[in-house]
């Protein structure tokens, strides 16, 4: 049995931090930054955790937006993620409506595209291996 | 005749010392606080968002509870308050809302209230609801992808995470070199992705010294359950350095020092002899690697504090010798 005191504490407690905790998760959500700090992909063979400020960065890899984000090209538009375009199975719907911003409608086949997982590993593996260096086995990037 | 005197009882009136449930509970909150505070700083607002609706969310589950149930309110013993403060340490700071208030439904109504309330629950609550979020909500609790917005100026994987995935591709990796690139001193100072309240070692030292000092805590299940990991994690280090790690890196990362402080000294989930106590927080710290090694896990935590509740009362069937002769 609790005396009445610590009923009307714990009752302020709970409003209290009721409040804080509506505020924190409405006024003060955290914003994603501008550039991605890192990037999770899921798949099959497990996760990759993309360490995506380190390799566009210049105090890190310093590699140029547009070798990986190739499309549109240079001052034709924002960059746009790996995935607004290559989706992961033949999604025609998913491409078209993507594709359909600034393509018209028979202008681009979603079978030409290359599939997500295609797309990604050819743009990680053949950057490490051209480069000489980072993971080229499965596990080295793929955690389960 | 000598005749020894085995126990004296003084004549009434007798004097209350003044010591409640509610000042254990408050304390142990505030022991919490320094780890807490860490984890505010670390990670932002978000970190105060799911730490505050934790605790009143878990409160207010067992006041509406004790009202269903038509039984006192029983928020002011502080146990709801701990409950939900111990389950929030073990989130994500980017745990969304409806996520910490499912958690702690679970801990409070279905690890709590259904078996009658305080001192009735034969697990561990937070744990309970922990468990049942990981299992239905996983992606959620996968600490490398829930911060990748926090750029935290150190390597932001999840430690256990990495070295289970080192220890399974020998072919590509050594054990000891993952556990070699993170230096014991920063994950004592929380120089590593977690819990909110999970990653500071030294706050949850000192606040797990504070409540051992202050007799709020049993020192036999922090002080076993601590030996226990480290005697297994040797084990398993003598037995093959390159695929398992060492015993400071089991004990500094995941839930280990959460679990010795605020989650195995837990009153109604652990035993009350000292024999029981002893063996209780053994048993849970070789699980704990024993999961985490060879189970399916990362972080063994959950599922070795469960099966320690499951043994508890078994456990405390270890008895000491009753005084005077059996009638």
């Amino acid at each position: 049995m609790t005396s009445k005191k610590e009923l009307q504490l714990a009752y302020g407690i709970a409003i209290v931090l009721l409040v804080v905790g509506v505020i924190s998760f409405t006024a003060f959500s955290a914003k994603p930054p501008e550039q991605p700090v890192r990037l999770v992909f899921t798949g099959a063979a497990g996760k990759v955790v993309f360490t995506h400020k380190t390799h566009a960065d210049q105090s890190g890899y310093g590699i140029a937006c547009k070798d990986c984000h190739h499309h549109p090209k240079e001052g034709q538009g924002d960059n746009r993620a790996c995935a607004a375009c290559h989706a992961k199975d033949d999604n025609v719907a998913f491409q078209q409506k993507n594709c359909s911003e600034c393509h018209g409608e028979n202008e681009v086949s979603a079978q030409d595209l290359k599939k997500k997982t295609d797309a990604f590993h050819e743009q990680c593996i053949g950057c490490h291996k051209q480069q000489g260096s980072g993971p080229e086995k499965c596990a080295a990037c793929h955690v389960m | 005749m000598f005749v020894d005197k085995k126990l004296i009882v003084s004549h009434a009136p007798f004097w209350h010392n003044g010591s409640c449930i509610g000042e254990r509970n408050y304390h142990i909150m505030l022991a919490a606080l320094p780890a807490i505070i860490f984890g505010i700083m670390q990670y932002g607002s978000a970190a105060i968002g799911v730490i505050s609706l934790a605790i009143s969310s878990a409160m207010l589950w067992e006041l509406a509870f004790n009202r269903a149930a038509k039984r006192p309110d029983s928020i002011g013993d502080g146990s709801a308050a701990v409950v939900g403060m111990v389950l929030g340490m073990m989130l994500p700071a980017t745990a969304p809302w409806w996520l910490v208030i499912v958690g702690t439904f679970v801990a409070i109504v279905i690890g709590k209230q259904v078996y009658g309330g305080i001192g009735a629950n034969p697990f561990n609550p937070a744990i309970v609801g922990l468990a049942i979020l990981s299992l239905s909500w996983g992606k959620f609790m996968d600490f490398d992808a829930a911060l990748v917005n926090y750029d935290f100026g150190f390597t932001a994987v999840y430690p256990l995470q990495l070295v289970k995935h080192a220890s399974k591709n020998p072919e590509i990796f050594n054990v000891a070199d993952v556990v070699n690139s993170f230096k014991i001193m920063d994950l004592l100072m929380g120089k590593q992705v977690g819990g909110i309240g999970a990653v500071f070692g030294l706050g949850i030292i000192v606040g797990g010294i504070y409540l051992i000092i202050r007799g709020f805590i049993r020192w036999e299940i922090s002080l076993s359950f601590i030996v226990g990991v480290i005697l297994t994690a040797l084990l398993f280090q003598a037995s093959d350095p390159t695929r398992y790690a060492c015993p400071m890196f089991h004990l500094l990362t995941g839930y280990t020092l959460l679990a010795a402080f605020f989650i195995a000294t837990e009153d109604s989930s652990s035993p009350v002899n000292f024999i029981p106590m002893l063996l209780y927080g053994a048993g849970m710290g070789m699980m704990t690697v024993l999961i985490r090694n060879i189970g399916a896990y990362a972080d063994g935590i959950i599922y070795a504090v469960l099966i320690m509740n499951v043994a508890n009362p078994l456990l405390d069937k270890i008895r000491p010798k009753a005084i005077g002769k059996a009638v």
